[in-house]
């Protein structure tokens, strides 16, 4: 069969765009690049929204994206169950789109942080992570200057109850989230945001593990076997 | 091996044996100071009245006579000007820009007579030097026709004062037939409540009576005076005849209109409640501001005389604009703001007193400014409750003073500078000089317009001309070794390396010292941007990004507000750009105190077929202006902040440093890339200091010699800017290309598809001119190649520093070493928690080092490596190294020991040195013992290039890093680029493998001159840096490239800063795994020494004797110290009674402890 389409959206000041194609490519699927300015989501299988600073974070992370065109598509696709993975910045727009509750706010040391951060996979159940098992230990980067995972009390308590909390930050919390959130999902577990960037966890030459493949191949399996 | 075949082996040659300071000598060529290769000085070239400080005279101001002429130099800080623009007569030539960087020349002082101008022009002086109030010609301006504009004072409310209720002044002769101000009065008010009848027409106007509608439009006739309305008020057009007062009888209470430039007199604008119009720009007579209870109006510039602006209201106050005209009076205080004055080159106004915040001139209740002058009859300055300006003071009301009405000129176009060759300018506020100043008249046959005394000013200043660093940069060029990897030398944005398999590297680092002092966050984001953009300009996709960064004591007060925001600003913007950090180096050091180093190297890639040039070719091409708007960012940036020596005004120069978008960089990134990939452009250069002038005269330059410019089409974020403005905008984010008629149309899809404004500007042609109209009137004719290319070059004066005999003579010997192994341990200890030596993580984790996907090795790693082609595995490595404190010990080593050291690290990655670039630091070219250091450092790395067989493909030169007549230390910056041909088969520097060999390459001597050593424990500098050996490092070099290609060790670290202790404790940190290690001979000159060509490995086990014998073959010895393993680092060696003994061990934690916490613990 021909191989699983993931779309990988690029607004204007979208960074990592290229490396989740890469680790797409690396996942098995074939990378598809969309255009944030267009009304067409090309059929693709599920979509990735990248790390970067789109409009420059202006106003505020992801909250001008969320207003792009194809916006429009993706989440009434995602609301319909279309795979939808938000890295970082993608996290952000996910959370200003509504499709994911909460807000990413300025890290808790108001600095940008870059390092290897050590996650635990707290479910491994969305379509996005059945590659993992429940409570395996990652080290992938995190880099960013927003995202302190923050929500009301009924949310995060929701969250925690119904298995929605995707992934948690062990050892040194870098950014203040609550709960030590590092991802989370939706409802459905179709959605999912993170804040490490598992697309610069795929290569041992280049990141520090190659334990973000597995949110790659975990939807390429998915797609494959659908 | 086949690559050190071009390496010569001599040794005997100089460079090998011990360097006597006194003997080494100079270097080559790179470039130039703190920025991008553009000058930044803003141009025009008003001339000024003026002159020197003139005493100020208490109230009555002295009419100036003809204030037109330009005047001596004057320097105005730049800070001070834009306060001061608001409320000085502007001068009739140009003004501002200029003037921010003049005193920054100023203080460089003229040229110093004991430097020769190597290509001297005579040129007849009329006597143009000479300003004296007495050279203008009174008769010229008949003072009669200007309404003094009555000042009043007080701190209470204060009459409406203006011009524009009575007669207004004729306009002097200036620049042409000037419009004749009304001198009647101004038409009555005629209440009425409908709206009024819109009177265009070329006739006299209707009166416009005030009303409770709209208010008609205006025509170009004589306009009407507008009466006060309580509704809203109706913009003012544009007319080209006087324009009417705005309500000046009755207060209104709504806002009022918005007066539009017009080329007759404008009118008085009267008080009202509401906010107050803006006033635009005109040609003829500026209105009258009157006073307001809300925010008052801009206003604009003008090449007419310039209103008074009344007495307060109780609203902000408006911020006056430079015109060339006399500026208007400030009148004394409302309660509210008050405005910013600038400065003019015309007669200086009176300025009141008030009660609420002053402006720059003028007294007040609150903190006052220092009012400098610049060129025309200086003001009376009124009294005031705060501290007080330094000109003038008074301690009762103040009289109303009879403006000054001298003459002005309006827009200096070619046609009047053929007309006025007496007129002076203020070329010297400019930075120029006698002899410079006449070269220009000589080339161009009459003098400069003040858009061309501009240009010239900029394109021939330190900073773009490389005028005093040319002579000793040619060595690069001289001294290059034959190589057909350079592909693009010297001379462009930036050189370009050919690194295989059809791909093309460029590289190259910048200062931008000066500005990231004044404002850290932005100074080093916009360092960041200039740096990418020359990268961009060459066709390439920049890739990555490093930093070398130099402060002043850790634990200084003033470290803590530059070191974060330097970094946050770094940071910031390349992580915004999508680039990854992939090194560095921080230092800290006394001497950078109050002139920290921000040096920003970029790296980019491109298939050889698209590379580009900055060139302008073919007539009929257009020129292209895309990227961000311009506005009045960092107007005479480049000189001021560039040639400006720090001292304790530097916090004035706040506004001339430029704001940095990210998100405009990166989006102009892509479409440029995208611009390139449908080859679209036959040629780019990028804006960076001195912006358009810099642009269009390289390009022009560069191509078929001409080109024709529009400034009147250049898309402007404040439509104020004057003509010089303009031209010498720093604006970022900015970018000019040359394209075809035919491909114009698609250039302008892409652009749009990015969403980024591009506008055609102009033209190319053959006419070997660069022209550029405005307004019409064409401002700027001359040869573009006379700006770029054939500026002056001086040979300065050189003398050894005076201290440096009993600087060398001082050595590290008399110092008390750690004599057992309790005080080694300590030391070892102390070093590695040093400011220098400490981990840089509190640094480096606010810079992505990820991002695109192809960072191999990153700092802390001996080298940044980034991988090109993801099939192949090609790639680079890049290392950027410094010592300043060799370097002060002997300018000629010490640049040679960053090329070492540079060297070394890209080698110890295992890729092979191909190319350098550089930084060079100093203090003020006019000293001649700086100019000995810069000489004599030039001379050490091009001789070093020559040797070690790697092209120097350009670099940077930043003069005047000095605070007070104390420079810093000499400090170059040496940046060497490697390529892999397969990036999967370097190593980095952690143990990771329990039970490897641990060995020592290289030989260690007794070396502790300008050591960290000696300088963390004793703050001691003196004595020899270590020696320089390249015949070792060429050694070292190839033993470490082979033996990693043939995997041979599995981990490799250079020694150099803080020697094998440093190495040890980087090496079991970074890879979390202890050491057992056995020095050979004395314990503290093993662990302590920063000899040079030495590297520790681990090697591959079984790989012993193979790399035993490739260190013999190439001549380097090889020791076997010690066993990766454990969680401490354990060193045994010779005690104090020379037996064999463990001399300490230290637990993982406790290093960890003292090296990672250091940085942290100041910088947070």
């Amino acid at each position: 069969m021909d191989a699983a389409r993931v779309g990988i959206i690029t607004f204007p000041g979208s960074l990592d765009d290229k490396d989740a194609a890469r680790a797409v490519r690396l996942a098995g699927a074939e990378p598809v690049a969309l255009w944030h300015g267009d009304h067409d989501l090309r059929g693709v299988d599920a979509v990735v929204l990248p790390g970067g600073f789109s409009y420059g974070d202006y106003l505020r992370a992801g909250a001008i994206a969320r207003f792009a065109p194809l916006m429009t598509e993706l989440v009434a696709a995602a609301e319909a169950g279309l795979p939808v993975l938000g890295i970082c910045n993608g996290f952000q727009v996910l959370c200003e789109s509504h499709l994911l509750p909460g807000a990413l706010l300025p890290n808790a040391g108001l600095h940008f942080v870059c390092r290897d951060q050590r996650l635990r996979v707290e479910n491994a159940d969305t379509v996005w992570t059945t590659e993992y098992r429940e409570g395996q230990e990652l080290v992938i980067p995190i880099k960013n200057r927003d995202g302190r995972y923050t929500a009301d009390r009924e949310t995060l308590a929701e969250l925690a109850s119904t298995g929605r909390i995707v992934a948690r930050y062990l050892d040194l919390n870098p950014n203040g989230s609550q709960d030590d959130i590092a991802g989370i999902c939706n409802e459905a577990g179709n959605v999912v945001g993170l804040m490490p960037h598992p697309e610069h966890a795929v290569e041992s030459l280049t990141g520090p593990s190659t334990d973000g493949l597995g949110f790659f191949t975990s939807i390429v399996k998915r797609l494959v076997n659908a | 091996m086949e690559w050190l075949g071009e390496l010569k082996s001599d040794a005997d040659d100089p460079e090998l044996q011990p360097v006597d300071p006194s003997v080494t000598q100079a270097f080559e060529a790179m470039l130039e100071e703190a920025k991008p290769a553009k000058p930044a000085k803003p141009g025009a070239a008003p001339p000024a009245p003026q002159a020197s400080p003139q005493p100020l005279v208490p109230p009555p101001v002295v009419v100036p006579e003809a204030p037109a002429q330009p005047q001596p130099v004057i320097q105005v800080d730049p800070a001070v000007q834009a306060t001061l623009r608001a409320a000085q007569p502007l001068p009739a030539e140009t003004e501002g820009p200029e003037q921010e960087f003049a005193r920054a020349l100023a203080e460089e002082g003229p040229a110093d007579p004991a430097i020769t101008l190597a290509d001297p022009v005579t040129l007849p002086n009329p006597g143009l030097n000479q300003y004296d109030l007495n050279q203008y010609d009174l008769n010229q301006y008949d003072l009669n026709q200007y309404a003094p504009p009555p000042v009043g004072s007080g701190t209470g409310p204060q009459p409406a004062v203006g011009p524009g209720t009575g007669p207004q002044p004729a306009v002097g002769p200036g620049s042409g037939p000037q419009p004749v101000l009304g001198t009647g009065p101004i038409p009555a008010v005629d209440p009425a409540a409908s709206p009024r009848p819109s009177g265009p027409g070329t006739g006299p106007q209707q009166a416009v009576n005030p009303g409770t509608g709209p208010l008609p439009a205006l025509g170009t006739g004589p306009l009407p005076a507008v009466g006060t309305g309580t509704g809203p008020q109706q913009a003012v057009g544009p007319g080209t005849g006087p324009q009417p007062a705005v309500g000046p009888v009755g207060p209104g209470t709504s806002p009022q209109p918005v007066i539009r430039p017009g080329t007759g007199p404008i009118h008085a604008v009267g008080p009202n409640t509401g906010p107050q119009p803006a006033v635009g720009p005109g040609t003829g007579p500026q209105p009258a501001v009157g006073p307001g209870t809300g925010p008052q109006p801009a206003v604009g510039p003008g090449t007419g005389p310039q209103p008074a602006v009344g007495p307060g209201g109780s609203g902000p106050q408006p911020f006056a604009h430079p015109g060339p005209g006399p500026q208007p009076a400030v009148g004394p205080g409302g309660s509210g703001p008050q405005p910013f004055a600038h400065p003019g080159t015309g007669p200086m106004p009176v300025v009141g007193s008030g009660t609420g915040p002053q402006p720059a001139v003028g007294p007040g209740s609150g903190p006052q400014h220092v009012l400098r002058l610049d060129s025309g009859p200086i003001p009376a300055v009124g009294p005031g409750t705060g501290p007080q300006p330094t000109v003038g003071a008074g301690t009762g009301p103040q009289p109303a003073i009879e403006a000054t009405g001298p003459a002005y000129y309006g827009t200096d176009t070619v046609a009047i500078a053929a007309a006025s060759p007496e007129r002076p300018q203020p070329y010297a506020e400019l930075g120029m000089n006698d002899e410079e100043y006449r070269r220009v008249r000589e080339i161009l046959g009459r003098r400069p317009t003040s858009a061309e005394l501009a240009i010239y000013s900029v394109m021939w200043s330190e900073h773009c001309s490389y005028k005093s660093s040319k002579v000793h940069l040619r060595q690069f060029g001289e001294k290059a070794p034959k190589t057909d990897k350079l592909l693009v030398g010297m001379g462009e944005n930036a050189g370009v390396v050919d690194v295989g398999q059809g791909w093309a590297v460029t590289f190259k680092v910048e200062s931008h010292n000066h500005p990231s002092y004044v404002e850290p966050y932005q100074g080093a984001a916009t360092g960041v941007g200039g740096i990418v953009r020359d990268i961009m300009s060459m066709g390439a996709r920049p890739i990555a990004v490093m930093d070398s960064l130099r402060f002043g004591p850790a634990d200084a007060p003033d470290t803590q507000r530059v070191l974060p925001g330097v970094v946050a600003g770094i940071g910031g913007y390349a992580n915004s750009l999508g680039l990854p950090n992939i090194g560095g180096e921080t230092v800290f050091d006394a001497c950078y105190g109050q002139n920290p180093l921000v040096n920003a190297l970029c790296v980019g890639v491109m298939r050889h077929e698209d590379i580009q040039r900055a060139v302008a070719p073919g007539p009929g091409n257009r020129v292209i202006l895309f990227g961000a708007l311009t506005g009045p960012d960092g107007i005479g940036g480049a000189s001021v902040l560039a040639s400006a020596t720090f001292d304790e005004e530097s916090h004035q120069k706040r506004p001339s440093v430029q704001v940095g978008d990210p998100f405009m960089e990166k989006l102009l990134i892509e479409c440029c890339l995208e611009l390139f990939n449908e080859d679209l452009v036959v040629g780019i250069q990028d804006l960076g200091a001195a912006g358009v002038s810099c642009a269009t005269t390289e390009l022009a330059a560069a191509g078929t010699g001409g080109m024709h410019v529009d400034l009147d089409t250049i898309p402007l974020r404040d439509e104020t800017l004057l003509p010089e403005e303009i031209l010498m905008s720093e604006s970022q984010e900015r970018m000019m290309a040359v394209v075809t008629p035919d491909k114009v149309d698609r250039f302008m899809e892409i652009c749009a598809r990015w969403e980024i404004p591009a506008t055609v500007i102009g033209t190319v042609t053959d006419t070997g001119r660069l022209v550029m109209t405005w307004r019409g009137e064409t401002i700027v004719d001359l040869p573009p190649t006379t700006a770029a290319d054939e500026g002056p070059v001086y040979n300065r004066p050189l003398q050894p520093p005076a201290d440096l005999g009993a600087l060398q003579s001082d050595t590290p010997g008399r110092l008390t070493r750690p004599s057992n192994g309790d005080e080694l341990r300590r030391t070892v200890l102390w070093l590695a928690g040093s400011p220098n030596l400490a981990s840089k993580t509190w640094v480096t984790s606010q810079y992505d080092r990820y991002v695109l996907g192809n960072t191999v090795l990153a700092m802390p790693e001996n080298a940044g490596v980034v991988r090109i082609d993801d099939d192949s595995g090609l790639g680079i490595a890049l290392s950027l190294d410094g010592n300043g404190r060799y370097t002060r010990l002997d300018p000629y080593a010490g640049a040679q020991l960053a090329l070492s050291e540079a060297f070394r690290n890209v080698a110890a990655t295992g890729a092979r040195p191909l190319a350098v670039t550089n930084c060079l630091n100093f203090g003020s070219p006019e000293d001649p013992g700086v100019m000995w250091q810069f000489a004599r450092a030039v001379e050490g790395l091009a001789d070093g290039c020559q040797y070690l067989g790697i092209p120097v493909t350009g670099g940077n030169v930043s003069f005047y890093n000095q605070t007070g007549s104390a420079p810093i230390n000499p400090t170059p910056v040496v940046g060497v680029l490697g390529v892999h041909d397969d990036v999967r088969r370097r190593v980095n520097m952690g143990l990771t493998t329990d039970g490897a060999t641990l060995a020592l390459l290289g030989e260690t001597r007794e070396e502790f001159g300008g050591s960290e050593w000696a300088h963390v424990v004793y703050g001691h500098l003196g004595g020899l840096p270590p020696l320089v050996d390249f015949k070792a490092e060429t050694a070292l070099a190839s033993v470490l490239v082979n033996a990693i290609r043939d995997g041979l060790v599995t981990v490799v670290h250079d020694l150099s800063d803080g020697g094998l202790s440093q190495t040890l404790v980087e090496s079991c940190l970074r890879g979390s795994l202890g050491a057992r290690i056995t020095l050979p001979g004395d314990p503290f000159v093993a662990l302590f020494s920063e000899s040079v060509a030495r590297a520790m490995v681990a090697v591959r086990p079984g790989a012993e004797a193979r790399l035993a014998a490739l260190c013999e073959s190439a001549g380097i010895p090889v020791t076997q110290i010690g066993v990766a393993g454990g969680d401490s680092l354990t060193v045994t060696g010779h005690g104090p009674d020379g037996d064999q003994q463990e001399l300490f061990s230290i637990p993982l934690y406790e290093l960890r402890e003292s090296h990672e916490r250091t940085l942290p613990s100041y910088a947070d």
